[in-house]
């Protein structure tokens, strides 16, 4: 078995969509504690606990949230104390809290996907919905940073000819606008050769079949059908469960239909988390038999 | 039946009255390995592209195509496009995909193969080429020469009948380049894959080739094996120049009988046909004290904080007035030492005085006044404008220099010259801010043969007006011939320097062809000149005399 972030990319771009958007449209406080929560322990059982200063944005921005928004908004009935007069009410207090877990949360899930998402799984998954798109996006992945070193060089070889007459802004602005026009010519001319390499090897003539380094196995259909399954149990025993934050706050009501809700939904956030534990500690038996 | 027939192929391009191709007229057998040579503008790049149908010019073509008997009109497109195999110049122009693994799989997905064929085809494609350790690795972080191995791969993963290459190695330092021919060759000999091949650097295709076509002004004058065609070849012909060392002897020294091409048969010409006395040519006089022009006083520089040094202590000087070679591998170092030199990149530590002065007293691009200039590799990177006129405004100085006539080609766009004068072009653009100190990086670099005698002459008689002029280069031959010191660069350092006679007698593997063939006959013959002079001097065998 492999781990999770080696799973099929379309596999695990759908399972990324569904815990998103099921945790982003809800204001189930009960929703959002779960995603937060699977987030943050894949995060940390995937990547443990280095490079500490990279908490720090998401930190900022779950106090800027939760704080932010009771000095907002005065809905609520529940007065705690009066700012300016202006009331500062519990209800838009835990409204807030509950947006700063859920971005928080959500922000977690986008910064596993793209850490997991790299490149050429995100043109395997453009292709399946446009192969057309998806050899664009690979001809500029190619291109750019050929073109940026590119541009260095120019730039080198222009201060070496004596083009730049004096260290000062105008010249450099000038400086710039020349490279630009001279790249242009550049990306014209030796796109030519690109082109030709291409038809050479027959692009154009028909349909083209699509290969990749990714394929179907098992557990990629199992996670496809796993992630869809229990997205959809859970959003269906839960589709009329009430709660409310204003004017006065109520937690979502619990019952036998919404706890096996919400065991789904906790059971789907961790999915990762039980792949990824699963394959170290298989790694950690065959170690300790080797 | 021959596999490939060209029967009396003549093209113009549009407008232009004297075709670039002139009734030309030759057979491939299959599985033969095929070298069309010709100078700048003979119309080799010209006939290669007619005999692919996709990249054929437009204009005005006679005369008959046919592949293993079908007339070219006749293929249908995938057959165009799959049997016959391209590879061209630029290595990455030619790539497509980000993915090394997506490039081999490119042509295929084009054929529209299943999955599982394509998988089949690029594993045991790349388990061939020896290219399973950068399968997924991105195509820019691959070398020149993984780049183009990886064009050949792309292409051979399609299964041509032939295989057309359009100077394949122009851009490749010599040990890549050499790596790339024998590639070639392997296919060849492996599947009888039959192979047409321009170059410009002939001294490790010829060997290897069952068949040479000489062009000239778009006619081919000779076709027929390496040794004849070599033979026929008059000895001031221009093509001589790129020929291989044993062969460029033999005429100098009006030989007679079959025409050495490989390096033992040179040596064979020499130990049988002439004497051994004088086995050493005499030293140059050191050149007499003057002031130091460029000096690296352990200077260090690294790209990246963690990265390792790639100037590690370089020290070295250089005398008002010389030609200074830098040689060495890929990756040594060298290129960023002349850009460190030109105060592009900032070293570390230790110092790099410029005409006695510290690179950092010159304040405001004062550098780059009258005192330093660099001409880069990639020479395109100089060039600013569409037309070769706009492009020498205010290059009158450096055009003056040179003994060139560039209004020919005034109304052309830069991009549409040869590698050569391109070269040149952007040559006469730096020379323009009268430096007093010129670097220059690879200059041998895409050039032909007879640009490449252009060159050597041009930086003597630069060398003549007081200039002082540092060059980097793979190209041994070139700096035997060109230089007043070479100094040889390994990880960061400067290893050895001395008089390119010392040095290339010193070296046994990095040498120059010449040196290479005339080992333990002669002490210290690097060029052909050289050989010549010395042979001469010895004289023939059958004489029973000296002459001198």
């Amino acid at each position: 078995m492999r781990s999770f972030e080696d799973l099929n990319p379309i596999a695990v771009s759908v399972y990324f969509l569904l815990i998103t958007v099921i945790s982003m449209f809800t204001m189930d406080v009960f929703l959002i504690l779960i995603s937060f929560f699977g987030a943050l322990t894949y995060f940390f059982s995937k990547n443990g606990l280095k490079n500490p200063k990279s908490h720090l944005f998401p930190l900022l921005l779950f106090a800027v949230t939760a704080l932010i928004n009771p000095f907002v908004s005065h809905n609520g009935a529940t007065v705690l104390f009066v700012l300016n007069n202006n009331p500062i009410t519990l209800e838009s207090a835990i409204y807030g809290l509950a947006m700063a877990f859920m971005l928080t949360g959500v922000l977690y899930w986008f910064r596993l996907f793209s850490e997991i998402m790299t490149s050429d799984k995100l043109i395997y998954v453009f292709g399946a919905l446009s192969p057309k798109i998806a050899l664009l996006l690979s001809l500029s992945l190619r291109y750019a940073p050929y073109f940026a070193q590119q541009v260095r060089k120019v730039k080198a070889a222009q201060t070496a000819l004596g083009l730049y007459k004096e260290d000062n802004i105008i010249d450099r602005v000038k400086g710039g606008m020349r490279i630009f026009s001279v790249m242009v010519t550049w990306v014209l001319e030796n796109g030519i050769i690109t082109a030709d390499s291409m038809t050479a090897r027959g692009y154009g003539i028909g349909r083209r079949s699509r290969f990749s380094i990714f394929s179907w196995k098992a557990w990629d259909v199992s996670l496809l059908a796993l992630s869809g399954l229990l997205s959809i149990a859970s959003v269906f025993l839960l589709r009329n469960n009430v709660f409310s934050f204003y004017p006065y706050f109520a937690l979502p009501i619990l019952n036998a239909k919404s706890i096996s809700g919400y065991i789904l939904y906790f059971l789907l956030s961790l999915l990762p988390t039980i792949i990824h534990a699963k394959e170290a500690a298989k790694w950690r038996f065959l170690q300790s038999k080797i | 039946m021959a596999f490939l027939t060209v029967e009396n192929l003549t093209f113009a391009y549009p407008g232009k009255k004297e075709p670039a191709v002139k009734n030309v007229s030759f057979e491939i057998e299959k599985g033969e390995f095929a070298l069309i040579c010709g100078a700048t503008g003979s119309g080799k790049s010209t006939l290669l592209r007619l005999l692919k149908r996709e990249l054929a010019p437009l204009g005005e073509k006679s005369g008959q195509i046919r592949l293993s008997g079908a007339d070219q009109a006749s293929l249908s497109d995938e057959d165009a496009a799959y049997k016959i195999g391209y590879v061209m110049q630029r290595p990455e122009m030619q790539l497509v995909t980000d993915k090394v693994w997506h490039e081999l799989a490119f042509g295929l997905e084009n054929m529209n193969l299943s999955r599982a064929a394509i998988a089949r085809r690029v594993s045991e494609m790349a388990a061939y080429f020896g290219i399973e350790e950068w399968y997924e690795k991105s195509v820019n972080d691959l070398s020149g020469g993984q780049k183009q191995l990886l064009n050949l791969a792309a292409v051979m993963v399609m299964q041509p009948e032939i295989l057309i290459l359009d100077e394949p190695t122009s851009q490749l330092d010599p040990i890549a380049a050499s790596e790339f021919i024998q590639t070639v060759k392997k296919l060849n000999r492996d599947f009888a894959l039959t192979v047409l091949i321009t170059e410009h650097r002939l001294e490790e295709v010829v060997p290897v080739s069952d068949k040479m076509i000489v062009l000239h002004e778009g006619k081919a004058l000779y076709s027929g094996a390496p040794e004849e065609t070599i033979t026929k070849l008059s000895a001031d012909s221009p093509l001589l120049l790129a020929m291989p060392a044993a062969a460029r002897l033999y005429h100098a020294l009006s030989e007679k009988g079959v025409c050495p091409i490989e390096i033992k048969d040179g040596r064979r010409m020499i130990e049988e046909r002439y004497n051994q006395n004088i086995r050493v040519l005499p030293s140059p006089a050191s050149s007499t004290d003057t002031e130091t022009a460029l000096e690296f006083k352990n200077v260090y520089f690294r790209y990246d904080r963690h990265g390792r040094d790639v100037l590690s202590g370089v020290s070295f000087s250089v005398m008002t007035g010389e030609i200074y070679a830098i040689l060495g591998g890929n990756g040594s170092g060298k290129t960023t030492s002349l850009s460190a030199a030109s105060s592009l990149l900032k070293p570390y530590a230790g110092e790099i005085r410029v005409f006695g002065k510290k690179l950092k007293d010159y304040k405001n691009q004062s550098l780059f006044r009258n005192c330093l200039t660099m001409l880069p590799q990639d020479v395109q990177t100089v060039f600013l404008h569409n037309t070769v006129r706009e492009e020498l405004k205010g290059a009158e100085y450096g055009m003056n220099l040179l003994p060139i006539d560039f209004t020919r080609y005034f109304d052309m766009h830069p991009y549409d010259l040869s590698g050569g004068e391109q070269q040149l072009l952007a040559l006469a653009k730096v020379l323009s801010t009268k430096p007093k100190l010129l670097l220059l990086d690879e200059p041998t670099k895409g050039v032909d043969a007879k640009t490449k005698q252009q060159l050597t002459s041009i930086l003597k008689s630069l060398k003549e007006t007081g200039m002082t002029i540092v060059l980097v280069t793979h190209d041994t031959d070139f700096a035997a011939e060109t230089a007043d010191k070479c100094a040889m660069f390994f990880r960061g350092q400067i290893v050895s320097v001395a008089h390119p006679r010392a040095f290339f007698r010193q070296n046994s593997f990095y040498t120059t062809p010449v040196s290479r063939m005339t080992r333990g006959i002669f002490e210290n013959a690097v060029t052909i000149k050289d050989a010549c002079d010395l042979c001469l001097q010895n004289g023939r065998k059958d004489e029973k005399r000296c002459s001198s």
